[in-house]
């Protein structure tokens, strides 16, 4: 277990606005690393602290075990927020200069720009790209020379579906070459789809961060009611699954740890004696699940 | 040599910077021509009240083209184009945020505070470099046998040249740095440069006001005073005495001493400001 980035009690304050707030996190080697969190939760800010763009208050982070330093960002393909080139030069000796910085000879320029489909346009100027074009080149120029790590903020936003469904192939793609990712997105779904762990944050706080499967883990709720609830509730404490019941209005809601049928627990309660006189599956969308996992916080 | 490699890149397909750096010599050509052009004018404004008349003035002999050519390529609204595009090219990292790119991608926030002073040194050489050239090539044009024994006799104005264009360069390079606006910092500059400075100097030299020489201190003042008078022989003749020899080390200090100063508050606040 190699450790990329391990942040140490990072803050950061505007004025009155605690943008991050004693943040500790590990990032290890290999993971798709989701930092979820609605707009304005400390997610860029965060992002842009690692990256030396803006300076922390209080509090630490290492880059690859080490103290950071511009050799440490050299192994980083990062984008923050908006696609940042000369508008007056072209794709290619925009990645020319990216190059340089990183001291990688040009060798590698063509094959990111075949990656994110920016071939054909690498000689027209920066200023006339679309604006999905201008975040695949900086995908392009973060992609360059196989970074050890990928830092990618909300690399999705302003594209259109075909674009969206692009760039996410294109990140499992890289996460499949082994390379870590970290990535910063207010979309639940986003992270579901291509995360395999996650930090949530909200107004700077960290939630709670671990593994996607387990921290949104997807739990169904059933309803149910019967003539005698007491015992009802009994019986589906014993079910294995058992997470939690609650009652209101003479109806059971009864929540799973693993997917469970209706037809497999109305079966296990016949089994039981247990008559229904009523049994709804209730679903619960991800974003309602993250929206209440961000209420649970507040005071 | 690697950050000046990056900074080539960035600015030689740079369509603004030609335009700029074209500016320049052109306004610096039409000063030089309507310079002679009203010199000779003056000369024959006064040989009609002279019984013996004084010589047309020749700017271009040597070793006086050194001293006035290197005047008028530094007079105020002349010296603004270099700052201009020094202005330019920095606050443009700040306003495309290209200065961020820079940094996440692995340069230090010295090095790119180093690589912006390479530019100024680059452009300062550059230009003193040409002038040069040129001033050779005209002196030559216009020289005898008498004024080619004296061809070095005045380079010191040169050197003097290359100090002024460092200097201001750096003025503008701090003004870009603190401000980040582009539209902002070219107007103050220009402003301070034409406008506010000579009239807090107007104010300080004013003889109702106490005896001082603080006028002599002001920033772009003192650069300017490097080079602080052209040398004209007939008009040295008429008026019987010498305006500026040589160019002194003190003159050359004191913008020195700003320009460190201004460097080392760009240090500062760079390296403790958010990007
Ligand atoms: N330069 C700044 N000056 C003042 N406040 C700022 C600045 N940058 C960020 N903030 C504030 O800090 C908080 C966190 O901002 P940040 O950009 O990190 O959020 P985010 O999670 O990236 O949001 P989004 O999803 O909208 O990108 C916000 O309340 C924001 O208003
Ligand atoms: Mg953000």
């Amino acid at each position: 277990m190699e450790t990329i980035l391990s942040i140490h009690q990072l803050s950061k304050r505007y004025g009155r606005i605690q943008a991050v707030n004693q943040l500790s996190m590990e990032v290890i080697k290999g993971q798709v690393f989701g930092i979820l969190g609605p707009n304005g939760s400390g997610k860029t800010t965060t992002l842009g602290m690692v990256l030396d763009l803006i300076r922390p208050d209080s509090g630490s982070f290492t880059w690859f075990g080490e103290e950071p330093s511009k050799e440490s960002r050299k192994r980083i393909g990062a984008v923050i927020e908006t696609p940042n080139f000369f508008p007056y030069l072209s794709a290619r000796r925009n990645l020319e200069i990216v190059a340089k910085i990183k001291d990688f000879d040009y060798s590698d320029i063509d094959r990111v720009l075949h990656t994110t489909g920016l071939h054909d346009r690498r000689n027209d100027k920066f200023k006339t790209f679309s604006f999905g074009m201008k975040q695949r080149l900086a995908l392009a120029s973060a992609l360059l020379n196989k970074p050890d790590i990928l830092i990618l903020d909300e690399p999705t936003n302003g594209l259109d579906p075909q674009g969206i469904a692009q760039i996410r192939r294109l990140i499992l793609q890289v996460a499949r070459e082994g390379i870590t990712i970290i990535l910063a997105s207010h979309l639940l779904d986003e992270v579901q789809k291509i995360c395999t762990h996650v930090a949530v944050l909200s107004k700077g706080n960290l939630l709670f961060s671990g593994a996607v499967n387990e921290v949104l883990a997807v739990s169904d709720c059933i309803e149910l009611a019967s003539s005698d609830n007491e015992i009802l509730k009994a019986a589906i404490e014993e079910h294995p699954a058992f997470k939690s019941v609650t009652e209101s209005d003479g109806i059971l809601l009864a929540v799973f740890s693993e997917e469970v049928r209706p037809g497999t627990i109305s079966e296990y309660l016949n089994q039981r004696k247990i008559t229904l006189s009523h049994l709804v599956e209730r679903k619960r969308t991800l974003e309602q699940h993250f929206l209440e996992l961000l209420k649970d916080t507040q005071p | 040599m690697k950050l000046l490699t990056i900074e080539l890149k960035k600015i030689l397909p740079y369509k603004t910077f030609w335009i700029v750096i074209g500016l320049y010599f052109l306004f610096l050509a039409l000063g030089i021509i309507m310079a002679e052009y009203i010199v000779n004018a003056m000369v024959d404004d006064v040989n009609n009240r002279l019984p013996i008349p004084l010589p047309h003035a020749v700017l271009f002999n040597f070793p006086d083209i050194w001293q006035n050519l290197t005047f008028f390529a530094s007079i105020r609204f002349v010296l603004i184009f270099p700052a201009i595009i020094v202005i330019i090219l920095i606050t443009n990292e700040f306003t495309n945020k290209t200065v961020r790119q820079n940094i996440v991608n692995g340069m230090s926030r010295s090095e790119f505070i180093l690589s912006k002073l390479q530019v100024v040194l680059m452009l300062a050489l550059v230009i003193s470099g040409i002038l040069m050239i040129v001033m050779l090539i005209l002196g030559l044009v216009h020289s005898d046998s008498q004024s080619l024994s004296m061809i070095f006799t005045r380079f010191s104005f040169v050197i003097g040249f290359f100090i002024q264009m460092l200097t201001y360069l750096c003025y503008a390079f701090f003004i870009a740095f603190i401000l980040r606006n582009t539209g902002l910092a070219i107007a103050l500059f220009t402003l301070y440069t034409i406008i506010i400075e000579p009239v807090i100097y107007f104010f300080l030299r004013a003889p109702f006001m106490w005896e001082n020489k603080v006028y002599t201190y002001l920033p772009v003042n003192a650069v300017i005073r490097i080079v602080e008078y052209p040398s004209i022989p007939a008009l040295k003749k008429l008026m019987n005495f010498q305006l500026q020899e040589e160019v002194s080390l003190l003159s050359c200090s004191i913008p020195m001493i700003y320009a460190v100063v201004m460097i080392a508050i760009v240090y500062l606040t760079f390296n403790r400001r958010d990007l």
